[in-house]
């Protein structure tokens, strides 16, 4: 190792400081400086001089340097990842936003019309529950007139409703009678038309005829001899007002 | 933290590619080592360039940087004077080939800072002492040129720069003195 005395005389520090110094004489000298302390310490000062003095001497360079450094400098690999990554998250949940927005749209609209299906579908359970009421009430009056057993009376009108006709059917094995009224002609809003069963000379009340119905059931008379409409005050007579007896038939 | 153990900090944010680390140092040492370049070359232009070049090789070569083996400055100084050197170099054959002295009358035109006259305790010394402190130091020769350059024999110039050095160390030493002194008034 050289001395260090040696070293300081032949001014290699200063030489090395400047990189004056062959590649092998420097990794002498800083083999010798990793060792020797107080040879450190003197280059510390030798450093530490040459800074000053460079600093007592320093010139600014304009600002335009740094900013061509700036722009010169790649884009930083340190910074840039992080920023990278933030706008592909970003963009993630930019995307995330835009399909739960499309997503809630479509399930609204979706609802919308699960909600007017519904309401579709209970529109027409009820008119299926109103058809099929229908049909039977049809049916029941049809499998009635149609019955082998049951015997139509046509009950024309008198001198004084001479154009009226109703038509009842007489079922005596099942004890019912049907009339249809549409034949009579529409009475005033305070009277109606009342239909009697004649069973042996008295006159029994069977009950009302609105001429507004297709069918009416009566109660059925045992023993009835002959069927009679009467015009009644509204609401129906206890007894026929035999004046106002506009039709009447022979069952027998 | 002392001014020292701050770079250390700071250099490791560059090995670790922050370039805001960089420009922390840019700010810092940019002045010191703008006047070696610009007094080397002697051209504004192309000290700037040379500056900007001197900068991207500390970038670059940072992991190349040991603490343990001196100061960061003394690291930048060397780069910075290498590159305005192999520049000159490289400009020297262009100069002979095409227009002779182009270099030399630039650099005194376009700077305003009289390249000749130094600042701070160097100034102190005598004109010989400055001057072959000067040589080696801001000008960038190596003792073999500058002696030449000075017309004394090599060993008179070693002891010139001896003797500078001594009296630069004495100057700043009694301008810590001073400092401290006035620090303890003050107190």
């Amino acid at each position: 190792m050289m001395e260090m005395k040696d070293i300081l005389e032949q001014g290699l520090l200063e030489k090395y400081l400047l990189d004056e110094l062959s590649t092998e004489e420097a990794q002498r000298i800083e083999s010798a400086l990793a060792t020797n302390q107080e040879l450190r310490t003197h280059f510390q000062l030798l450093e530490a001089d040459f800074e000053k003095m460079a600093f007592e001497n320093a010139i600014p360079p304009p600002a335009h340097v740094k900013s061509a450094l700036v722009n010169r400098l790649p884009a930083s690999e340190v910074r840039s990842m992080p920023s990278s990554w933030l706008w592909i998250a970003a963009s993630f949940v930019g995307v995330f936003l835009l399909s739960s927005l499309f997503m809630y749209t479509k399930w609204q609209s979706a609802q919308n019309e699960l909600d007017f299906l519904e309401q579709q579908s209970t529109v027409l359970q009820d008119r299926l529950e109103l058809l099929e009421e229908n049909y039977k009430l049809t049916n029941n009056r049809l499998q009635i007139i149609n019955n082998p057993s049951t015997i139509p009376f046509v009950l024309t009108g008198n001198e004084k409703t001479p154009n009226s006709r109703a038509v009842a059917y007489v079922n005596h094995e099942n004890r019912l009678v049907v009339v249809n009224p549409k034949g009579l002609p529409p009475l005033p809003a305070d009277q109606t038309y009342q239909m009697w069963s004649d069973v042996e000379g008295e006159m029994i009340n069977m009950g009302l005829l609105p001429t507004d119905k297709d069918l009416v059931t009566l109660k059925y008379i045992d023993h009835a001899e002959s069927l009679n409409i009467t015009i009644e005050p509204a609401g129906g007579n206890d007894h026929p007002t035999v004046e106002q007896l506009i039709s009447a038939v022979t069952l027998l | 933290m002392s001014h020292y153990q701050e770079d250390v900090a700071v250099i490791s944010r560059i090995k670790n590619k922050e370039k805001d680390a960089l420009y922390l140092l840019y700010d810092k040492y940019s002045g010191a080592l703008f006047g070696i370049i610009l007094r080397i070359c002697r051209n504004q232009t192309l000290a700037e360039d040379l500056l900007q070049e001197t900068f991207i090789k500390i970038w670059e070569n940072i992991h190349g940087y040991d603490s343990a083996k001196g100061r960061f400055y003394t690291w930048a100084y060397r780069i910075a004077k290498n590159t305005t050197l192999n520049a000159l170099r490289k400009s020297d054959t262009l100069i002979q080939t095409e227009d002779l002295g182009v270099l030399k009358d630039k650099g005194t035109t376009t700077t305003e800072v009289d390249l000749n006259r130094l600042n701070g305790a160097i100034k102190k010394l005598e004109p010989h002492h400055q001057e072959a402190l000067s040589l080696v130091y801001f000008r960038g020769y190596t003792h073999r040129e500058a002696n030449e350059e000075m017309g004394v024999p090599l060993g008179t110039f070693k002891s010139y720069i001896r003797q500078a050095l001594q009296l630069l160390r004495e100057s700043y030493k009694s301008d810590l003195l001073l400092i401290w002194w006035l620090f303890e008034i003050v107190v």
